[in-house]
């Protein structure tokens, strides 16, 4: 140990020893012994001085004649051992009584050593050094564990927090601030009350296990969320807990439950996911309406695809009647037409059918998708179309592309805007390139279909504003269409964007993610 | 003129609609061929086919209406019924404008086509048998002298042989021989029959 000249390092580091005996000689060789060695020394010549210093002082050590006038060494020590300020310090007995008693005596009130008399200097150096570095390490331990104790009950008063502590049986052996404050009472109240029947109604035989019940009685931790909790005065409240084991002997259990109010926050998400479904909601309608709007715009094209084998139904019809008109009726021939009869109308139902699926509210959901079957169905669609604008549509899809998890009519949806732009694009072009669309996977785990044509081309600010609500390139656009595709394309996990090519026209792209999720 | 049996050409795109449609018509006694785009079509056209067509005004390709201004072009004279969709009215409007006899709707009755079909033949045939005409009138107009045109134009805008003589500066009977010479070329003894004949060439001849 260092000598150090600043008082609060000697208050720290420097063991006070008191020195007690009624013979002033005696008090001499004992100070002669010991000073200079790094201790402050006090010194009293009968025992109410002592206890006096010692009450003031707190020394390490003292070294206590037993033989004294008035007030005995032995009561002195009594006085010191019951005094909590002084009960600490190690009392090294002083006497010329050498016996066994005397001894036992001393040891029996408390006494930590005993020196004989006449002293040994170096005996007695060596014995004052033990017991002062003894006691302060000792010190040293209580203040620091007395400051762990302060640090920990802050932290449990400051916790959001409730926390209990609760004994095998479900007692609240603790319960910090925020644990009564959420129950509505103090925490002396809630000591002492069986956790389960406070908070909990009684179980009904066959209902699981109440919260943290697992855990007092196998030791599992415990974590649930959305939990009703009852206060004392009847009222509940939306909890989350986690209950931890907390070993009581063995294969027995106390718990460390600690849970928090989320009734707020409970609120608050169920008011985001209200704005997300309502959001979600509007995308649906609004894609909905353009399905509608895009129908609109095909009509006549629909039109023609039923009036095309109604068309033939009719012609048919008239063929047969006329067969059975006559004499001699061709059998076979007259069974033919009836069948190319029975093939028109369900050529007429598949367009309506195709029709209503596309136009169906709302949409269907995620589902597991076919990507060639699904585009070829679009391309049927966009060819309604293609004999207005006179352009043909070619599919190219990759035999090994993947299934894709998406929603079918909103990918339809997409893959349709964009081949009808391109055909548009490509008639105003007046150009006879067909449009093009491919579908392949990516190293990213992702299948990217993209609709080229060689068309008008984009304008130059496109990256800034093309997939904005309102900007259009179209006489009679709206500019709702890409920016409705970009939300449904977010809305399936996916992408959507456009390239100029070397050869001119633009390439529209977009991607979704594997069904397997790879 | 070696002119082929009348037919019923369906132009049509659909392969029901015309599978059909061919089997309509050949049940009600007509010769049909069907051509399943305008170039096949086109392809196949000569002056001489004679009756006429039924054309899908909507087609990928060449669509109906182009094929129209080819056929037109061609100064070909085969009727043309259009078959419209719903909602074609705009491009029916202009199909008539560019010479076609009718047009129907889609889904039409077969009653109504069958009809308007019956009706372009018939015009088919009488305009043939017109432009038959036209043709022997052209043919004889082709003989005539130059002398003899000058006293034909003339004739028809109603001058005497006398007036006729003074302006031309010739005999009263140089004029009365080459008349005759031009009644007898074209084939008639009536003034107000020659009239005719030549009024019914005049727009071809302005034309050409």
């Amino acid at each position: 140990m260092t000598e150090s000249i600043t008082d609060s390092d000697q208050d720290r580091d420097e063991a006070t020893i008191l020195l007690v005996d009624d013979n002033p000689q005696n008090l001499k060789v004992l100070y002669e012994t010991l000073k200079d060695r790094g201790y402050r020394l006090l010194i009293a010549n009968e025992g109410e001085k002592a206890l006096n210093l010692a009450e003031r002082h707190q020394p390490e050590v003292i070294l206590l004649d037993i033989m004294m006038p008035g007030m005995d060494g032995y009561e002195v020590c009594r006085h010191l051992k019951a005094s909590s300020a002084t009960a600490d310090s190690a009392v090294v007995f002083l006497s010329a009584l050498d016996d066994v008693d005397a001894k036992v005596k001393g040891f029996g009130l408390g006494g930590a050593d005993y020196i004989a008399k006449p002293f040994q200097a170096q005996e007695v150096i060596a014995r004052v050094t033990t017991h002062a570095r003894v006691i302060q390490l000792e010190r040293q331990l209580q203040a620091r564990n007395r400051q762990l104790e302060g640090d920990q009950t802050r932290i449990l008063n400051a916790i959001n927090e409730g926390i209990y502590g609760l004994d095998p049986d479900g007692n609240i052996v603790f319960a910090n601030p925020a644990a009564a404050t959420m129950a509505a009472t103090t925490a002396d109240d809630l000591v002492g009350r069986n956790f389960f029947r406070l908070h909990f109604p009684e179980p009904a035989p066959g209902d699981p296990p109440l919260p943290a019940q697992s855990t007092c009685r196998q030791g599992v931790a415990e974590h649930q969320r959305n939990l009703k909790m009852r206060r004392p005065n009847g009222e509940t409240f939306a909890v989350e807990y986690r209950a931890t084991p907390k070993p009581e002997g063995a294969d027995r259990y106390g718990a460390v439950v600690v849970f928090r109010d989320i009734s707020v926050e409970l609120e608050n998400e169920q008011a985001l996911e209200e704005a997300r479904a309502l959001v979600e909601e509007q995308r649906d309608q609004l894609a909905h309406a353009s399905r509608l709007s895009t129908m609109g715009e095909m009509a006549a094209g629909f039109a023609h695809e039923v009036n095309q084998p109604l068309t033939a139904i009719s012609n048919y019809v008239r063929v047969a009647l006329r067969l059975m008109a006559s004499e001699d009726i061709d059998r076979a021939l007259a069974e033919q037409t009836l069948q190319k009869i029975e093939a028109q109308s369900h050529r007429a139902s598949e367009v309506i059918r195709r029709l209503r699926r596309f136009v169906k509210k709302p949409a269907s959901g995620k589902e597991i998708i076919q990507l060639s079957g699904l585009l070829e169905e679009t391309r049927r669609f966009a060819e309604v179309d293609s004999r207005v604008n006179q352009v043909e549509v070619l599919l190219a899809v990759d035999d090994d592309v993947p299934d894709v998890l998406a929603d079918p009519i909103q990918v339809q949806q997409v893959a349709l805007n964009l081949i009808r732009n391109a055909m548009e694009s490509t008639r105003s072009a007046a150009s006879s390139e067909p449009v093009r669309v491919l579908a392949n996977r990516t190293e990213s785990g992702f299948v990217r279909v993209e609709v080229k044509d060689h068309g008008l081309g984009l304008p130059d600010d496109a990256e800034e504003r093309l997939f904005l609500p309102f900007f259009t390139t179209k006489e009679e656009g709206m500019g709702i269409g890409l920016a409705l595709c970009r939300t449904l394309m977010q809305a399936q996990g996916g992408e959507i964007g456009f390239e100029r090519p070397d050869d001119g026209g633009a390439l529209f792209w977009f991607s979704l993610p594997l069904a397997d999720g790879e | 003129m070696n002119e082929t049996q009348p037919m019923v050409y369906v132009v049509e795109d659909d392969e029901a609609v015309r599978d059909s449609l061919e089997l309509l018509l050949k049940s009600e006694g007509h010769g049909v061929q069907t051509f399943a785009t305008a170039n096949a079509f086109l392809d196949e056209y000569s002056d001489e086919m004679a009756g006429c067509i039924v054309l899908d005004i909507r087609m990928p390709g060449m669509d109906g209406m182009e094929l129209q201004r080819r056929l037109n072009e061609r100064n070909a004279i085969l009727p043309i019924i259009f078959v419209t969709g719903h909602g074609d009215v705009p491009l029916a409007v202009d199909a008539m404008k560019g010479g076609a006899v009718d047009f129907i709707q889609k889904p039409y009755k077969e009653e109504a086509l069958l009809e308007k079909i019956h009706t372009a033949l018939e015009q088919d045939r009488e305009q043939r048998a017109t432009l038959g005409q036209k043709q022997e009138i052209q043919r004889r107009l082709e003989t005539l002298t130059p002398r003899e045109n000058e006293i034909m134009d003339r004739m028809i805008a109603g001058q005497a042989n006398k007036v006729i003589a003074i302006e031309l500066d010739i005999s009263q009977r140089t004029v009365e021989i080459h008349r005759s010479r031009v009644m007898h070329k074209m084939g008639t003894h009536s003034l107000a029959h020659l009239v005719r004949m030549v009024m019914s060439v005049k727009d071809r001849i302005d034309a050409s």
